[in-house]
Order: structure tokens, then C-alpha cells, then sequence
């Protein structure tokens, strides 16, 4: 899928798979900010969306 | 291609004397030259309408599914992309062998008919091809499964499967973006592409639900592109490489590019793989069963 995103066009950080267990919630935490950080040097999505210029 | 239709006359008309089947689906002759319409012959009388010539492009498969809920045997012709579609058919339980009689065709590759209109009507000045775009770079011409078999035995035409994917995966990602966008703007969700394909055999599409309503129904390019990825994601593994769904495309968009990007991802992460080749256990779809060395990277 992710791949399939990238052929699409789409940044590859935006779309992020990882698995986490419920007793994991240091990893989760990490895993969050470390998407929030990549997304933001992508900035604003502007791909696949309904108000598409 | 006389010769096979005068032997697909016969082999349905027996079939269809000795009650071994109950009908034949094949193909008959439409309003202009180039056209070979799908039908059913359900009587030993009516064989005559029968013909396989070079326009017989239509996938006979994907109409099975129509049949599932009933009992009687049903003769099919196939042509090498339309048996792999039957394997796969098998392989969903949407069809039991025992319910089919196979008549495969050894295709030569044939044409399309729909450039023949376009010649013939003057929408096209452009002069039709000697084989259809989706019979090119054909691996399977001689049918993976059959009962019986007509036509002289095909060589493999040349891989270029991967060639148009290759060309766009060396484009940069905006780039590829405002191609796909393009040309999803003009499609008209008419769902031809999902309704010619034999992989596309579920009862319930998701795409006919609206509770929930998963993707939006407008035609924008967006939701147009959404409607395509979840389609082809379904099909990811599955799909035979039939052609069927951008030949139908009534608008033109090369669907295979995003087929044959998922077929060649499914290459990569669970070894070279090919969808409806044959019916043991060990050939089923990556995506269809589990192994314990599956890659973790699909999702």
C-alpha cells in the first residue's frame, strides 16, 4: 500500500504503518512524534482531496 | 479462423444434443464485421450463430459469477487470459470444475474492436492495430485449463508487462500525481472496468454499499482516483492480467498501470507470482492465504 501511495504520487511520510501492542506505550508515544515530525517537513497535504484545484 | 468456428459449431452442438451441458457461452456475430458479441446458445439449433474469429476479444469468465446460484453445467470458451480467469473463479468457489466444460482457444491475440469503430465511424483517423493493446505482451495464450481445445498451439509474445510502470515510476512524485489525476478526470464511474473483471466476483461490492458508503459516488477526479485504488487493491494477487477492465474503460484510462504496479509489488514481497495458473493448493494468491514467512511490508 505504501508503495502504492508513493506510485500515486503521494509523499511516503504521510503514510506510516507500524505495530504497536497495548502494553507498548513508550513505542506508541515515539512512534507519534516521530510521524508528527516527518509530516510537518512535508507540510500540507495538497493530494487526494475533495477540494482538488 | 473459419476452421475454428466450423469446430466450435460442432463441439457445442454436441455437447448441446447429448444434454452434457445446458448452455454455451461464446460468441456470435454483432451488426458490423468487427464485432463479435458475447452470447449463450441453449439450443443444439442455434450453434450456427456461433463464431471465433479474431474479434472474439470479450472474457467469457467474468459472466460466470451471474451463474453461481444455479446447478446447471455450462460449456465456456476460453482463450489463455480467459482459463486463467476460470482458475481463479475455481479458486473463490465462485464455480465448481464440475460444473464447467471448458472449450479452450489457443489465441493467436486478437483485435479490438472498438479501434475498428473508431476507424470505421471516422472518429479515429488513426489505422487499427493488428492486435489488441491488451494482447501484446500476452504470456498465456494457450489456455492453463480445458477440456477440449481448438486452434494451433501459441508462442508467449515478448514481456513487456512491466515497460509502462517502469516509465512512470522513473517520473517524479508530482509528476505522477498530475498524470493520474488527469487521467482519472475523466472517468465517469460507469464501473465497466469493475464489471468485466473476473477477479471483481464478490456478491456484495463494496462500491454499490451506502451504508457505510465507503467511497464517494461523485464523479471528481479524487473520488474517481480513491474509487480505482480500493478497486485494485482488491485485486492486488488476483488479478490474470486480462486487459478487460481498460479495454472496457469507455474513457480510455490505462487501468493496467495501476494493476501491473500492484502485480509487480506483489513480485517483490512474496516472490514472482502469477494469478490463476493453476488450481493446487501451493498457486493460490499470496493475498488468499497465510504463510509464516509472510513479509510484514505489505501494508
Amino acid at each position: 500500500m505504501k508503495s502504492f501511495l508513493q506510485y500515486l504520487g503521494i509523499e511516503p511520510e504521510r503514510y506510516q504503518l507500524a505495530w504497536i501492542s497495548g502494553s507498548e506505550g513508550q513505542k506508541f508515544a515515539d512512534i507519534m512524534t516521530h510521524v508528527v515530525a516527518e509530516v510537518k517537513k512535508v507540510g500540507p497535504n495538497r493530494k487526494l482531496r475533495e477540494e482538488h484545484e | 479462423m473459419s476452421d475454428n468456428t466450423a469446430k466450435a459449431r460442432e463441439i457445442a452442438k454436441k455437447l448441446l444434443q447429448e444434454g452434457t451441458v445446458a448452455m454455451v457461452l461464446g460468441w456470435e456475430k454483432g451488426d458490423e464485421p468487427y464485432v463479435s458479441a458475447p452470447t449463450v446458445i441453449r439450443d443444439a439449433a442455434d450453434v450456427d450463430r456461433l463464431v471465433l474469429d479474431e474479434y472474439c476479444i470479450h472474457d467469457r469468465a467474468a459472466l460466470l459469477p451471474d451463474y453461481r446460484d444455479r446447478s446447471e453445467k455450462i460449456a465456456i470458451f476460453a482463450k489463455g487470459c480467459d482459463s486463467r480467469g476460470i482458475v481463479r473463479l475455481i479458486q473463490d468457489r465462485v464455480m465448481p470444475r464440475e460444473r464447467l466444460y471448458i472449450i479452450g482457444i489457443n489465441c493467436p491475440g486478437m483485435k479490438d474492436p472498438n479501434e475498428y469503430f473508431r476507424a470505421a465511424s471516422g472518429m479515429s483517423k488513426a489505422k487499427p492495430a493488428e492486435k489488441a493493446a491488451k494482447c501484446l505482451s500476452c504470456q498465456y495464450p494457450n489456455p492453463v485449463i480445458y477440456d477440449e481445445i481448438v486452434g494451433e498451439t501459441q508462442q508467449p509474445r515478448d514481456d513487456k508487462r512491466f515497460a509502462e510502470v517502469d516509465k512512470i515510476e522513473s517520473m517524479s512524485a508530482d509528476e505522477r500525481y498530475e498524470f493520474f489525476i488527469k487521467e482519472f478526470s475523466k472517468c465517469i464511474r460507469c464501473y465497466a472496468c469493475r464489471n468485466a473483471c473476473v477477479a471483481c466476483n464478490c456478491r456484495t461490492c463494496i462500491f454499490d454499499e451506502t451504508k457505510p458508503q465507503w467511497v464517494g459516488r461523485s464523479t471528481d477526479p479524487v473520488n474517481n482516483m480513491l474509487y480505482q485504488i480500493v478497486r485494485s487493491m482488491h485485486v492486488a494477487g488476483r488479478c490474470v492480467e486480462c486487459g478487460e477492465c481498460e479495454r472496457a474503460c469507455p474513457v480510455g484510462i490505462p487501468l493496467m498501470l495501476f494493476n501491473r504496479k500492484l502485480i509487480k509489488d506483489v513480485d517483490q514481497l512474496f516472490g514472482p507470482y502469477q494469478a490463476g495458473l493453476s488450481l493446487e493448493d501451493d498457486a493460490l494468491p499470496p493475498l488468499s492465504r497465510y504463510r509464516v514467512d509472510d513479509p510484514d511490508e505489505f501494508m
